[in-house]
């Protein structure tokens, strides 16, 4: 996947969060759920069809103190993830 | 164990009545059973507050939920909120019509159907007659339309000898994927009748062998949250760990036994949250007038029977003495309640030393 495109979250995609962190992704369509930690949970809220991939790891590093050395790779690997479980797909017309 | 910010399922008896007046059936005779049911309305504004709390699941059950005129809405209302979902049926009143329905939502995870014979008989006798070919026909109605169709087997005294037969109708004939057992317990209309009902030390150790072997048989095709299955396995591994002088095994020795009210919460059909179907007569406030929020973090009820959990078995004097205290996690809350007036009490109808004392035999020792 190329850094430029745009991702976007998929509406029957639901996000629960839980104390202590932890959240869960849930399809309404299919009842599948998908733990996620925080950093996931941050990137997750930012998947509306405006940020690139780039600038989703650019807001990462400037928001969390403690942000992984390889956000970008981070990052990339979680909306592959969505994208592969079909929680999210590509902003096509978003920009 | 973790408690969830919201409940993630919720357990909701949309209606009390019922086509049908089983005789074990947990609902009658109950604080469940209330006089009127809500109107729709309250149940459409209910379920916009679930959304706001991204409930993940809503049970349907009652009484019988396919006797509500307004079921579609009921439905649509949930799906139109998010919310996936399920329904507990008797299976008698589904029709091709809300069969196609339910299939078009594309949110219901299941509908559980009780059967409880491989034949009229065994099924009609506590269910009434006519009942058994009416539930069949439910099932297939279900099956034919693409619905993931699930079905509860309740053990009592009339079917202990028919489990080959079910698990052949349900699994050979009918094709399901698997199916549920538990047994008629000592709530509600079983109460009752449950001298006529509820096995027997000598016939719970039977349905424990036959289903052992039947769920081998089947590849683990048949499964128990509670009833013979569960107690035969649990109570076996509790066996082996006295034997082999086990300091402990992990999570037990105390009243560990009940997760639901760390992620579940159930409503009666006249809207008072409870913490469980099977816990009715304690209420935690009304839909739509107290938060459910608040009701699940903060109601003293609630936090009382989370916190059964840090209770050790040995502080009861039923417990006293009991080799097995070790192994033990005391059962479920609501049977407790039922038999003894206490929710924080070890059931005393899951009790091995109990069951054993009144001559029940565990499996591998027949």
């Amino acid at each position: 996947m190329k850094d430029d495109v745009v991702p976007i979250a998929k509406p029957s995609i639901l996000l629960r969060e839980e104390f202590d962190d932890w959240a869960v992704l849930f399809s309404t369509d299919s009842g599948e759920a998908y733990g996620i930690n925080p950093v996931s949970v941050f990137i997750w809220k930012r998947l509306d069809g405006e940020r690139t991939i780039d600038g989703l790891v650019e807001e990462l590093i400037a928001n969390c103190d403690d942000a992984p050395d390889d956000a970008g790779g981070q990052v990339l690997t979680f909306v592959n993830e969505l994208l592969a479980k079909g929680f999210a797909g590509y902003e096509v017309d978003g920009r | 164990m973790r408690v969830m910010s919201t409940p993630r399922l919720l357990d909701v008896e949309i209606t009390s009545k019922c086509n049908l007046r089983c005789k074990y059936c947990y609902h009658f005779n109950s604080a469940g059973e209330t006089k009127e049911d809500i109107e729709t309305e309250e149940w459409l504004r209910f379920f916009e507050e679930l959304k706001q709390c991204v409930v993940m699941e809503v049970c349907l059950g009652g009484g019988e939920p396919f006797l509500r005129d307004d079921l579609k809405e009921i439905l649509s209302s949930l799906a139109r909120n998010q919310i996936r979902f399920s329904i507990m049926s008797n299976g008698t009143l589904i029709t091709d019509e809300i069969a196609a329905f339910i299939a078009a939502s594309k949110r219901c995870n299941y509908v559980q159907v009780s059967i409880d014979g491989s034949i009229p008989i065994t099924h009609d006798e506590m269910r009434g007659k006519g009942n058994f070919s009416r539930a069949i026909n439910g099932l297939k109605t279900l099956l034919r339309h693409g619905i993931t169709a699930t079905v509860r087997v309740t053990i009592h005294k009339g079917n202990v000898y028919d489990l080959e037969g079910i698990a052949e109708l349900l699994l050979e004939e009918i094709g399901l994927n698997s199916f549920s057992t538990n047994s008629a317990s000592y709530m509600g209309l079983c109460r009752r009748n449950a001298e006529q009902i509820m096995l027997t030390p000598k016939e719970r150790s039977l349905a424990m062998v036959s289903l052992v072997k039947l769920e081998k048989k089947y590849n683990g095709r048949i499964s128990a949250q509670a009833g013979p299955l569960a107690d035969g396995k649990i109570w076996l591994e509790m066996e082996r760990a006295r034997k082999e002088g086990l300091l402990r095994l992990p999570g037990r020795g105390y009243l560990s036994a009940c997760g639901a009210v760390f992620g579940k919460l159930a409503v009666r059909a006249d809207g008072v949250m409870i913490p469980c179907i099977q816990l009715s007569n304690i209420e935690l406030g009304k839909i739509n007038k107290d938060s459910l929020v608040k009701v699940w973090q903060e109601h003293p009820e609630l936090l009382k029977i989370r916190g059964r959990r840090s209770v050790h078995l040995s502080s009861f004097e039923f417990c006293e003495g009991c080799d097995y205290i070790p192994y033990c996690t005391g059962n479920c809350p609501a049977l407790a309640s039922n038999i003894l007036g206490k929710v924080n009490h070890p059931s005393p109808d899951a009790c091995l030393r109990r069951f054993l004392q009144e001559g029940g035999v565990l499996p591998e020792n027949i």
